[in-house]
Order: C-alpha cells, then structure tokens, then sequence
C-alpha cells in the first residue's frame, strides 16, 4: 500500500473515532495537585479532574511534555496558581493543546490567586537582579488552609457558572468542606502554638503564608536570592544569624536539595523539616489528610527541638 | 508618518463601561449568526439566549442600526471614561504582549583556516564572535489568532526569521500557521539557538536546507489526532527558494514559479509516549519533497526521523535529567542523468547533573553523495564533498539563573577531503532579557 493510501485510510478511520462526544463529568485539568485536591473536595462526582504537576515537582520546573497537552486538549477546564508560578510550561501547553476553552481569557481558565490576599507583593519596581522575584506577590499561599479555602470558594463559582444544573452540589459540598477544613484548623492551630514567633530559616521563599498563618518568624532564606542556589559565603551568614537567634526549625520542600539544609540544622543545632511539596493527589490524597501530615512534620520538628 | 494608535486609547479600552460592553455584546451576537462557528458545541452554556436560532431580518436590522448608533457616538464616548490605573504583571508583559531579546555570542579557535561551520549562527571564525541578538514577540492577536515572530538582527543586519499567525480555535484539533516561518521538519529544524544543547547547529542542517534551517514563506496545517496517545500530523507549503534555508531545493535560484510542484511540501508525524512518569520519548517522522534548480522538473526529496528521549526523576530534585536526541536525514536528488543520495544524522547526548550544570556530547556524520551506479558522484552543492565527514563536539554548560548560560565546548571536525581533522574550541554566552519565555519540550 502507498504510504498515502494508508495515511487516507488512517485519517479516515480517526475521524470515525472522533464523532464521539463523550461527556460525562466535567473535566478539570490543574496545575499543581492542591488545586486538584480543592477541586476535587468541591466538584464531588460531577468533575473529572487531573494534575499536570505531581507532588514532587517543583511547580516552577515542569516539562511541558506533550502529553499534558493532550489533557489539556480534552479539558473543559484548566485551574492554575497565577502570579507567574507556571510561566516557565503552562503557556506552552495551553497554546499546543488547540482547545479555545481553555486558553487565558476564556471562562474555563481560571488563576486562582486572585481569591486570595497575596504576601510579599513587592513594592517598588522588580528586575532579575533580584533573583526570581514573582511580581505579583508570592505564589506559594496554597500551605495556608484560610487561602485554600478561599481558592475552594472561587473554583466552587467558576464551576457553578460551566455547569449550572450542579451548582447547589457544588456549594453543598463546599459548605461541607469548609466546615471540615476550619474544625481541622482549629486543631491544627492549637496543636502548632508553640511555633508562634518561633525563629526558623526557609530554603526558598515558600513560608509567606505558612508562617503568617502560624505565627512564627522566618529569618532568612538559604537561596541568596530567590531561584539562585545556596553558596558559601551566604549560608555562613544565615548559619550565624541561625545560631545568634536560636533558631528551632529549618523548613525546605522536599523537591529541593537537603545537603545544605540538613548541614546548617545540624550545626545550630535545629531541626530540619521536610514540607510535602503538595497533596499526592494521585494516591487519593485530600488536601485535609495533606495538611495534616504537614501539621505532623512541623509538631515533630519542634517536638525534636524542644527534646535537643 | 504612519498612525501608530497611542496605548492611551488601549487603557481606555479596559474598563468596561456598560455602553460599551452592550456594544461587544451586540457584536458578539451578530458575529455568532453570521459565523456560526462549528465550535459552538464547546462552548460553556452560561448566555442563556445565545442567538442559536436565525434572527428575522427586522431584528438583523435593529441590531444594525443600535451598532450605528454605537458607532456615532464613540468619539464621545471615547474621552469621557477616565483610564483606571491597572497593574501591570511585569514590566514587559504588556496586555499579554511578550518581548524578549536573547543574545548570543562565543569566543572561539579553529585550527582550521576556512573553518567547515555550516550554521549562520555557529561561531565561524577565530576570535570573537556576534552569533545573533534575537527579538522573540509573542501575542495573541484575537480571539481566533495568535502572532509569533523571531527578528534576528547580526552584526550588520536585520532578517526576519519568522513572524507568522497561528489559528487558537480552529475546530476538530485543527491548527493552521501562516507567514514565513521554520518548518518543523524534524527535531531542530523549528528551534532557535536559545533551545540548542550546542554552541553550533549540526551540520546536517547547514548541509541539507542551509545555515538558517529549513524556512520559508507558507502555510501550514496541523492536526492532534484523538488517539489516547500524542500523535500530531501536520503538513505544510513554502516557497522553495533561500540559499541558507532551502538549499538543496531552489536555493538561490529563485523566483520560477512555473507550477504548484514549485513549493516545497512538507509533512511529518509527531509521537509521545510517556513510558513513564520519569521516562518520556518523542518519535517523529517526516519527509520533504520540493524542484531542484539542475533541470526542467527536477526534484529533491528529503526524508528523516528524529527521536528524543528523556530521563528525568520526578522524585527527589527534579533538576537532574539525561537525554538522548538523534536525527537521520536521507536526502534523493534529480540532477542531469543521475540521482544522487547520501544519508546525513548527528546523535547526542546531555546531562544535566546539578541545577545549574550539563554536560553533553555529539556525533555527526555525512556520507557524500552517491549516483544511481552507487559510485561517488560530483555534488552540485558541495563539490569538495567526496567522503564521508564525522564531527565530534563535547560541551560543558553553566547557567547562572535560567536567563544566562555560559558554554564551553570543543570538537574535532574529520571531513574525508581534508587531510587532517579540524579542531575547535568556543565559549559561548548566552543572556536572555524580557518576557519568561516558555519551553516546549
């Protein structure tokens, strides 16, 4: 067969397989599993909903591989952080995946920041020669459950408005999520009150909201400037600082190297907490059971502080 | 002098004012009812009384007239809503309009006195060398196009690379590019210098479509077929001619238009697979065919395949990867009472073993052409191309942040009709300002 007939013959078998509207759920597609979890929590079984990133990647360094694309083709919905936390892959996807309701601008694109009061939004101009500074503000809000669940409370519209005929269940479930996450809140809250003012060191500039939430005081970052890797000299100051002002804790996501966070713990002496990078969606994670284990992470980090 | 309209009458287009916006609302439903875009049954449900069904003509003409009437009073409407201040993301982030300038430049040493280099924008001689400064714009144009274009401006010169269209909402997976712009014949063939794991272009492309990579003026139409997997099909027409970007087709010969089979055509077919979360593989096939400049309806075709494979953890840091690229080209010319064929390929290899290092390394090779006795026959192209030549480059890379990268690399060139290999060394830079530019994978 000439290579022509058989890609007519190709084509044609395709385009048979292609008339089928298949169109069950909504499907959700978002950037980081948090967001997946939210949407999750709040659609029930009126959304299929999948996430480009897994809990172990950095959201800033994902591979616009193609295959995100093809989820994206097929999404009625695409959910992202905003602020530029996606900037480096998500344009590429959305552009590739040939699916107008999803490209920014389009009701089914929706960057969630906007639901939430945004920290360290800097004030005077920004350029590179501060490091990887997000000019909107920091991007990184989804470790605060008060934020999550004013991120729950937009998806919830946003999906009211693609899907009318659900919106009650919508808000029903999320009525129901809100009084689960805040009666976890409380518990979480009394549980980490002794990190109030508590003086920790962060790797990157994650902590914005964690520490907001939770009362204690970040010092200083392990990155010299954000995106830009620890160097010697830099992290001998913050060990200084570290030591000076007694800190307990060292925070750092678990997708970033630990070398150098576990060597400036070790030396003040202070304990060191590996954060989950995000809900491992994948394995059926609610972002409840996921804060929890973070909840759990920083009570055992202060417990071993408090022991040493 | 030229009507540039002022970004003042574009602040006063975002806010919305009520007038306005029944405005848009009026133009919307006449554009759906004369469109009728097939795309409709994508579309959310949220207007309730979309204009689905056909509208009387005295309802049309209400509507016209009402637009009329808009349209009247736009100057004074024009000056009465005071620009609200609006922030903007970044500084050159203006209204989704990306900018980004990308310079490239290399030191380099060639124990060669006419260096074989085949790219445009490889380091060609000793010493210093401008490679390119790169103006990339990106933008969506409406709601129906996007526009990207590559300026390239050399030491004495400016050249457009690409600047072309790309439709956003075509229906049934369909894509459709227009203006002048790179084919995407293979893997490298559509990138630009900032994409590349090397300081240089392998000469496969130099060799086969020319120092710029295969471009020209056309269009092209791509379809992401429903396959559970990612398959791609695209096709395209260009014109046939550019010494340095259809060589082997018209080349410099240009502007002979006699028939359609006087463009080039273009297709291939694009794979992925994720074989796993960490491992991914890109297959791709494609074929070229376009006239040759040697006699009445003579043509060349070109065939290749290209793979990269990628290995890169998603558990632990994510920075590390190692990765696999390769491309083979067999390329068939018509030429006077013969056919002459040789096959061209580079494979390489790069690691990237800490956040801001990568190794690589790279080997090419081109075996020269042979007629349809299967012995050495004269290349009208490279006459001097008489044995095969292999290239061998190996690199390191540094990046500071992702916006600057500083490379060293080496190579020794053994081409057949010289008498002894070639070596070279560069150091090349790289520095990109502007808009974040995404990466396609």
């Amino acid at each position: 067969m000439s290579p022509i007939r058989f890609l007519a013959a190709l084509s044609a078998a395709l385009l048979t397989l292609l008339s089928l509207p298949a169109r069950a759920d909504l499907k959700v597609v978002t950037t980081v599993p948090d967001l997946a979890a939210l949407t999750r929590a709040v659609g029930g079984e009126h959304v299929d909903v999948v996430s480009l990133s897994l809990s172990t990647q950095d959201p800033h360094f994902v591979d616009a591989r193609p295959n995100l694309a093809l989820a994206l083709n097929r999404a009625d919905m695409l959910v992202a952080v905003g602020l530029e936390l996606e900037v480096g892959w998500l344009p590429t996807l959305q552009q590739g995946a040939r699916n107008p309701r999803i490209l920014s601008g389009a009701p089914g694109y929706l960057e969630v920041f906007q639901f939430v009061r945004l920290l360290e939004v800097p004030a005077g101009t920004v350029d590179r020669s501060q490091g990887d500074v997000h000019s909107g503000g920091n991007p990184h809000f989804l470790y605060d459950p008060r934020a999550a669940l004013a991120v729950a409370r937009g998806i919830t519209e946003r999906l009211a408005t693609l899907e009318p005929q659900h919106a009650e269940s919508f808000r029903a479930n999320l009525a129901k999520f809100s009084e689960e996450l805040e009666k976890a809140r409380t518990g979480w809250e009394q549980r980490l009150a002794g990190l109030k003012d508590t003086p920790v060191l962060a790797y990157h500039r994650t902590t914005a909201y964690l520490s907001n939430w939770l009362g204690f005081q970040t010092l200083a970052y392990l990155e010299p400037k954000p995106g830009i890797p620890p160097n010697p000299a830099h992290v001998a100051r913050v060990l200084g600082l570290g030591r000076q002002k007694k800190v307990k804790l060292v925070l750092q996501e678990e997708y970033y190297p630990d070398n150098m966070s576990r060597l400036v713990a070790g030396k003040i002496p202070a304990s060191l907490v590996t954060l989950a990078g995000g809900t491992d969606f994948r394995a059926g994670q609610t972002y409840l059971q996921r804060m929890e284990e973070l909840v759990k992470r920083l009570e055992q980090g202060l417990k071993k502080a408090r022991g040493s | 002098m030229v009507d540039i309209p002022s970004w003042d009458v574009r602040f006063e287009e975002f806010p919305v004012s009520s007038s306005s916006a029944g405005r848009l609302a009026g133009l919307a439903a006449v554009i759906t009812t004369s469109l009728s875009l097939p795309s409709a049954a994508h579309e959310p449900p949220p207007e309730p009384n979309a204009p689905e069904e056909a509208m009387s003509a005295e309802e049309l003409k209400e509507l016209e007239e009402a637009l009329g009437q808009d349209a009247s009073e736009e100057p004074k409407n024009g000056t009465s809503p005071a620009p609200q201040p609006f922030s903007l993301p970044t500084s050159v982030d203006f209204h989704g309009l990306e900018l980004s300038f990308i310079l490239d430049a290399a030191l380099a040493a060639f124990t060669a006195e006419k260096p074989l280099q085949a790219g445009a924008h490889d380091p060609r001689v000793s010493g210093f060398n401008f490679q390119q400064l790169e103006l990339a714009i990106g933008t969506a144009v409406d709601p129906y196009f996007r526009f990207a274009g590559n300026i390239v401006f050399s030491q004495f010169g400016v050249e457009v690379e690409e600047a072309y269209a790309t439709t956003t909402s075509l229906p049934a997976n369909l894509q459709l590019r227009a203006g002048q712009f790179l084919t995407r014949f293979g893997r490298l063939n559509n990138t630009h210098p900032h994409a590349w794991d090397f300081a240089d272009q392998p000469f496969t492309h130099g060799r086969i479509f020319g120092g710029e990579n295969n471009r020209g003026l056309g269009l092209e139409l791509s379809w992401l077929t429903p396959l559970p997997w990612f398959v791609e099909v695209l096709g395209s027409v260009t014109d046939a001619s550019g010494e340095a970007t259809s060589r082997s087709f018209f080349g410099s010969e240009a502007g002979r238009l006699a028939s359609p089979f006087d463009f080039q055509f273009t297709g291939a077919v694009k794979q992925f697979f994720p074989l796993s979360d960490d491992l991914s593989l890109l297959w791709g096939l494609s074929a070229a065919t376009g006239p040759n400049p040697t006699g009445y309806r003579n043509r060349t075709d070109v065939w290749g395949t290209d793979v990269y494979l990628k290995y890169r953890p998603l558990q632990g840091t994510g920075f590390t990867f190692v990765s696999f690229q390769g491309e083979l080209f067999y390329r068939r010319r018509q030429v006077p009472e013969n056919l002459l064929s040789d096959l061209s390929g580079y494979a390489q290899v790069v690691w990237r073993f800490d956040q801001r290092w990568a190794a690589g390394a790279r080997y090419e090779f081109g075996t020269p052409a042979l007629g349809l006795d299967g012995r050495l026959a004269e290349d009208p192209l490279d006459p001097e191309w008489n044995a095969l030549r292999q290239r061998v480059s190996a690199n390191l890379s540094f990046w500071p942040t992702e916006f600057s990268r500083v490379r060293l690399q080496a190579a020794t060139d053994a081409a057949g009709w010289k008498e002894q290999p070639d070596y070279s060394v560069f150091l090349a830079m790289e520095v990109v300002m502007g808009a974040h530019g995404a990466h396609a994978f």
